[in-house]
């Protein structure tokens, strides 16, 4: 159904995070524009399909796995890494420790998963369930810069699912850096390209939307 | 009515009596209960055949063809008008009276009320019927319309002649007729699927007397006899479910409720002391593995909140909420290797909703201990994927054309089953329909397990068929909630557990003999 000069881009996405950090919850927000508190626990994974129209030209879907966060599954749900083009790591902030769990995850993503250039599939990191107001990691933004800078992440997001805020901006900013990986690994990305809506105080721009 | 068996009736109270089958039975038993809440339904049309045809038809011509059971009462309560009726429509003098002419004052007393149905039928045409009337006209519609054709015409047309008028009265008499054979052959079909449910009713009823007084009392004996099997098969009666479960089950581990309180205050302890100082603590001693950190309060909490939602019982605050709790932390104290995994909430939920608290532990544990079980919640992967190889030699065998479309998008077992074995389908299908997969599954062991699997594939072949890689995996991770037992059991059935005179044992265990594959990791993806 699309027009003959509109192309068209599917990726694999990861979500992946500690048990109960919301990487369902955040997926329901964007694909179904809903939001429950009695999501049940996924085993193994989920999926969930959500077509952009980038632009004039340019359609994207985007392939979400949604992997259950327990540690141990480690070894079983590495297989679904395969192929992937980016990844989302959430933790949740009122729980210090699924932070704390970030650069594990991120260590395990990049140890398992490149890109066919030989680079880290870009990255962002989701700061869930921020409407809850527990500010203890948010109150310093540059340090989450830094943070971001020193693990490899393209940037970073507060978000909540509940109050939807932030998920379709950090979805923007990763879809960004995978098409600009992707269609020239050495041209850099240009950080105005697109401008979020903002529809909260919270807004916290993509720290590293400006990386080369 | 008269027909009602006493039987549903005590099964209800079976039902209730047992405590831990109530919150599945009650689920299971709504729509079973259906026929005593209309109880007078089935027989409701019973009167129609045996009315004589002139009652019955003035009954409708006068009172409308309705369908419901409830038009059926409010027609008997008019009965008694038409009665009165009857001459007047009979008589063609009687039935000209429903001309559309100026009220007569001369009528007969009976006439006034022919008037006034008469206006209430055609008030709409003519002028805005009274509020009374206006109720009537929406229940008698059909046949008021219908019965038009007896009335003459409008003063501005040429009058029916008495040829027209008595070809209408036949006509109308036809289509009277017509509606009549219409009604007595939908009462006839609902009698039938009333019948079906009253005779499954008494199926489950009179099976639940054949479990508690001859296979129960005789259990080794009888369990493995095939008329044992194959009532088995048809699911156990929530009275008995549990039962059965436990002792199919068995207990190899030789638990006793006493070793159950054992682990339970063990688990107690350790939470106490997790909450007094930080869950970072690494002040245990130094065997504590990561299985031990997986078995603190915060992870069980996490998932139990996320067990079964919609049943609102093992949330906080909810009635199993602790006793959920209780039987995760005995066990994560009983196996500190295995420790809590994702999908045991829900089995132990199931176990609950079916078991006594220290029964449904030691099914719990015992469950965990079968060779399946335990290859998937110690997340041996390499024992898993021999699993699903063993599940691909029979998807082959059984639904070649599928297997080969799932192959063409690299669609393999592990983005589906994993949800499905981990927490054997109670997750994924309809609580009422995963207790009757346990229930086989406690006959057959863990074949079925990849067998009902198949027979949902196959159920939704045709669907599956015309998907792509990202929509099938999406319709099996989240199947459709209107998966009947009936449909998906017969499905099942149709499923050849035989491969090559092979069965899944011996495939399977040829497979483990193969140890040269290896743990090739055959991965997904993605697939537009």
């Amino acid at each position: 159904m699309q027009k003959h000069n509109q192309k068209e881009h599917l990726y694999k996405l990861l979500v992946i995070g500690d048990l109960g950090v919301g990487k369902t919850s955040i997926i329901k927000r964007y694909v179904h524009q809903n939001f429950s508190p009695h999501y049940r626990a996924t085993i193994g994974v989920d999926f969930a399909l959500k077509v952009l129209n980038w632009d004039a030209e340019t359609v994207v879907r985007l392939q979400l796995w949604d992997i259950a966060g327990q540690e141990r599954f480690g070894n079983m749900t590495r297989v679904y890494y395969r192929e992937a083009m980016g990844a989302f790591i959430v933790f949740d902030v009122t729980r210090p420790a699924t932070f704390e769990a970030v650069t594990k995850w991120k260590e395990d993503l990049d140890s398992k998963l490149v890109l066919p250039n030989g680079k880290p599939v870009p990255t962002v990191l989701l700061a869930n369930k921020c409407d809850q107001g527990i500010d203890v990691l948010m109150n310093n933004g540059i340090k989450m810069d830094q943070f971001c800078k020193e693990n490899g992440f393209v940037g970073w997001f507060e978000t909540s699912a509940k109050e939807n805020i932030n998920i379709n901006e950090a979805s923007r900013c990763l879809v960004k850096h995978i098409i600009a990986s992707e269609s020239d690994p050495v041209q850099s990305v240009e950080p105005d390209i697109i401008k979020p809506h903002l529809n909260s105080s919270k807004i916290v721009s993509c720290s590293a939307c400006f990386k080369s | 009515p008269a027909a009602l068996p006493p039987a549903p009736l005590g099964f209800t109270d079976v039902n209730l009596n047992s405590r831990n089958t109530y919150e599945v039975s009650r689920r299971r038993s709504a729509p079973e209960h259906l026929p005593h809440g209309g109880g007078t339904a089935p027989a409701a049309p019973a009167p129609s055949p045996q009315e004589p045809p002139e009652k019955a038809r003035h009954r409708l011509g006068i009172a409308g063809a309705g369908s419901s059971f409830a038009e059926f009462f409010t027609r008997n309560f008019f009965t008694k008008r038409t009665k009165e009726l009857k001459p007047a429509v009979q008589s063609a003098p009687g039935w000209k009276l429903f001309g559309k002419v100026p009220p007569r004052e001369n009528l007969p007393k009976d006439s006034k009320i022919i008037q006034q149905e008469y206006e209430a039928r055609t008030g709409r045409m003519y002028k805005p019927p009274a509020p009374s009337a206006r109720r009537k006209n929406i229940e008698f519609e059909p046949l008021s319309t219908t019965a038009l054709i007896l009335e003459d015409r409008p003063a501005n047309l040429p009058a029916k002649s008495v040829e027209e008028a008595l070809r209408h009265r036949q006509e109308y008499d036809e289509m009277v007729a017509e509606a009549k054979k219409r009604e007595i052959k939908e009462a006839h079909k609902r009698k039938k699927i009333m019948r079906e449910r009253f005779k499954q009713e008494e199926n489950i009823a009179s099976a639940m007397v054949i479990w508690v007084n001859e296979i129960l009392p005789n259990w080794e004996g009888m369990r493995a006899t095939r008329r044992v099997r194959e009532l088995w098969w048809q699911g156990l009666p929530p009275s008995v479910r549990g039962k059965v479960w436990s002792l199919a089950v068995g207990n190899e581990l030789n638990i006793t409720p006493e070793l159950y309180e054992i682990f339970l205050s063990r688990a107690k302890e350790r939470w106490k002391s997790f909450s007094e100082t930080s869950s970072e603590n690494d002040t245990e001693d130094a065997g504590a593995s990561v299985a031990d950190r997986e078995a603190s309060l915060e992870l069980i909490k996490l998932d139990i909140s996320r067990t079964f939602p919609s049943l609102y019982i093992f949330q906080k605050g909810g009635p199993y909420h602790d006793l959920l709790h209780s039987v995760l932390g005995a066990y994560t104290c009983y196996r500190p290797d295995v420790g809590y995994v994702q999908g045991m909430s829900f089995i132990a939920a199931v176990l609950i909703l079916n078991l006594e608290e220290a029964d449904a532990f030691i099914a719990f544990a015992n469950l965990l201990n079968k060779p399946c079980q335990l290859a998937f919640f110690r997340v041996d992967h390499s024992m898993m994927l021999k699993y699903f190889a063993a599940f691909e030699v029979f998807f082959e065998e059984n639904l070649p054309k599928l297997f080969l479309h799932f192959r063409s998008y690299s669609l393999t077992p592990d983005i589906y089953l994993i949800d499905w074995i981990f927490t054997l389908y109670s997750k994924s299908l309809p609580l009422d329909l995963a207790c009757r997969v346990w229930d086989v599954f406690c006959r057959d062991g863990e074949e079925f397990l990849f067998r009902t699997g198949l027979g949902i594939l196959r159920l939704y072949e045709d669907i599956l068929l015309q998907m792509d890689f990202i929509h099938i995996a999406q319709f099996l991770t989240k199947l459709p909630e209107d998966i009947t037992s009936e449909k998906l059991f017969s499905c099942i059935a149709a499923i050849q557990m035989q491969n090559s005179n092979k069965k899944w044992a011996q495939v399977f265990a040829s497979l483990m003999k193969d140890n040269k594959e290896g743990d090739k990791n055959h991965s997904p993806a993605p697939k537009n």
